[in-house]
């Protein structure tokens, strides 16, 4: 296995190798090599993570055509190397229209480490939201096409086979604590959604950036990523006890319309984003219920404020998701409120950069909060010291309140 | 040249302002950062500069160092005073084109000597201007003019600027802290003509307290060469180079 993979590499390499001898001044390499180490500061302080990473970017262009591969190695001791294409696209050029056709990651929106509209490309959650944010976000085979009249694009993206979002193993730190009275078992034959035409994807998107006003107005017709889980119960006929519990995952058909905008008024850039999601099943806790599930309508936006104070970049961001025609059974809060700040300061003519980002959750009173240094010994040399602290008993970011950890990452950039 | 002695400061300044810079200009950028211990870093930059009229729109496109690289940066700016500049930057590992404010102009650019101000036509009427003296430096004939900001606030308590007589090039200018102390000094090293257009060429801002220096040199240069308006949009930042 180690060795298809090394010989899978090596063809890529030797491939890109041999195109960069015909094209030469048209091939640009870039990348990094990265060691990342992390230790809880409880649990007898247990490394939450050790990892190796070589990641390339090989873009290849010539006249109206472009291509980019991303390939990279995650390495963990003991561990098989975890090997990937993050991208891999063929661009087209035209007059008015460019395509972008292959794996590759597409963002949208205005929010900054919230996912509101930015829902096209699956999510790698395997760290929880700790990863750099491209590598949070994994590449997706899609066909792109951007059409551009003045500084208006409209854009149109098929996604012929749905790619879920990728979790944490159920042994990690990082999986999602859930309430089950007993250990379920999983059974996981309805998860696939079928690679068929018409469970493919589609999203559209028209966007401006002008003096005044930069704004997107989106929509989309895509799977959830968070599949429904469905209960199975087996009772014991004699004490009434619940003794077997099955969960079966189903990802469920999803519409989505929204639409962001930013804009600057007085040295501060004012944000917002917003969509309106149809069909989403959300669990209960009613037994009374012919379904566990509901299916409701919510609606999910963000109002954000950047500014500079002191030298300072300052960002916060207000989050909420609410559902719509809310009724009690379902566990969900009918109200979910999010903020998030962020402060980031370059010191040392940009050598030294020092930044604290929080995620704080206002129905639970949890928090995330995300500390970080970081400094570049020589242009590509860099060293980062980080923390992540979780805050509170419960939600999102309480559920890892035995998670605390210290982290370094040595990169080179090349 | 009698008439030329008859000069204000806030005219001269002005002349500097208003010197033709062509309909539009590309060339490549190079910063080299010099530490006090002489150590160096390079910056390397294209740009490209368009004038629309009543408004200037400039892309720059980050060659090094390796993690900046394929990062964009968008200005536009307006002749109406008082109007703000607009700016985007795309950063290719968040894949986003963002909005940022214009507001940190006391920022230094990518780590060096020179704020986002200093690169940019500070317009003349923020200051008062005061013609000095004539002088002759690297036997250019000049005109000393004293500008101080009207803002109080501003990051420099005064600036003393050496323009050329004939040519209207800012050939040395000296940049004074809050507390009236020199802290910058900036030297032309190399003007050229391109096209009938002065093009400063090479120049030299040297921190005079922290003993830290930056060069910019720009080559390359391609004037009036009828760059295409969709060169200042959010697709070419995304594209970058390609």
């Amino acid at each position: 296995m180690k060795k298809q993979i090394l010989i899978r590499f090596g063809l890529v390499f030797i491939g890109l190798a041999l195109i960069g001898q015909l094209e030469a001044q048209s091939l640009s390499w870039t990348g990094y090599v990265r060691n990342y180490m992390g230790v809880l500061l409880q649990n007898e302080n247990e490394y939450s993570i050790i990892q190796n990473t070589v990641n390339l970017n090989l873009e290849l262009s010539k006249n109206k055509v472009a291509f980019k591969v991303n390939p990279y190695i995650y390495q963990y001791p003991g561990f098989q190397p975890e090997t990937g294409l993050r991208e891999a696209y063929l661009d087209i050029y035209l007059n008015s229209i460019d395509f972008r056709i292959g794996k590759q990651q597409i963002i949208w929106g205005k929010a900054d480490g919230v996912f509101i509209t930015d829902i096209i490309s699956p999510k790698d959650l395997s760290e929880f939201l700790l990863r750099d944010f491209d590598e949070i976000r994994m590449g997706v085979t899609a066909v792109k096409a951007d059409y551009y009249f003045g500084n208006n694009t409209f854009e149109l993206v098929w996604i012929p086979q749905f790619a879920a979002t990728k979790m944490p193993a159920e042994n990690s730190i990082w999986s999602p604590k859930m309430d089950f009275p007993i250990q379920p078992v999983m059974d996981n034959s309805r998860r696939q959604v079928a690679a068929t035409l018409q469970n493919s994807e589609i999203f559209a998107k028209l966007s401006g950036l002008t003096s005044a006003l930069d704004f997107e107005i989106m929509a989309g017709y895509m799977w959830d990523d968070d599949p429904t889980l469905y209960t199975a119960k087996t009772l014991d006929p004699q004490s009434l006890q619940l003794n077997h519990l099955t969960i079966t995952p189903e990802h469920k058909r999803l519409g989505l319309a929204g639409g962001s905008f930013s804009t600057t008024l007085k040295g501060f850039v004012v944000r917002g984003e917003g969509a309106f999601y149809t069909g989403k099943h959300f669990a209960t806790n009613s037994t009374s219920l012919a379904s566990v599930f509901m299916e409701k309508n919510y609606f999910h936006y963000l109002l954000g404020l950047d500014f500079t104070l002191w030298n300072i970049h300052m960002s916060s961001q207000f989050i909420q998701q609410m559902i719509l025609d809310y009724e009690t059974p379902i566990i969900a809060n009918e109200r979910e409120n999010t903020l998030t700040f962020l402060a980031t300061g370059d010191f040392l003519r940009e050598t030294l950069h020092a930044e604290l980002f929080a995620y704080i959750g206002l129905n639970n009173s949890d928090a995330l909060i995300r500390p970080r240094i970081r400094y570049n010994l020589t242009d590509a040399f860099e060293l980062l010291l980080g923390a992540n602290i979780f805050l509170g008993d419960e939600g999102r970011f309480g559920q890892y309140d035995e998670n605390d950890m210290v982290y370094t990452k040595i990169k080179y950039s090349f | 040249m009698a008439a030329q002695t008859e000069l204000s400061g806030l005219q001269i300044i002005e002349k500097v302002y208003n010197r033709p810079e062509g309909d539009d200009m590309q060339g490549d950028l190079m910063m080299t950062l010099i530490n006090s211990r002489g150590n160096q870093r390079i910056r390397e930059i294209k740009q490209f500069i368009k004038n629309f009229g009543e408004m200037e729109k400039k892309i720059m496109f980050f060659i090094s160092p390796a993690d900046v690289r394929n990062t964009s940066f968008m200005n536009w700016s307006y002749d109406q005073a008082g109007k703000d500049d607009d700016q985007w930057i795309y950063l290719p590992a968040l894949k986003k084109v963002k909005r940022i404010s214009s507001d940190s102009r006391s920022d230094h650019f990518m780590g060096s000597d020179f704020t986002y101000d200093d690169l940019g036509d500070r317009h003349p009427s923020d200051d008062n201007h005061n013609l000095l003296r004539e002088e002759t430096i690297n036997g250019e004939a000049c005109y000393v003019v004293e500008s101080i900001p009207k803002d109080d606030e501003y990051m420099y308590s005064r600036t003393i600027t050496w323009t050329i007589k004939d040519k209207w090039i800012g050939l040395k200018k000296e940049f004074y802290d809050e507390d009236g102390e020199l802290l910058k000094t900036l030297t032309v090293k190399k003007f050229s003509q391109i096209k009938g257009i002065w093009i400063i060429m090479m120049s030299e801002m040297h921190n005079v307290q922290k003993e830290h220096t930056t060069k910019m040199q720009l080559s390359n240069v391609i004037l009036n060469s009828g760059i295409p308006a969709n060169k200042f949009t959010e697709r070419m930042m995304r594209r970058g180079l390609k």
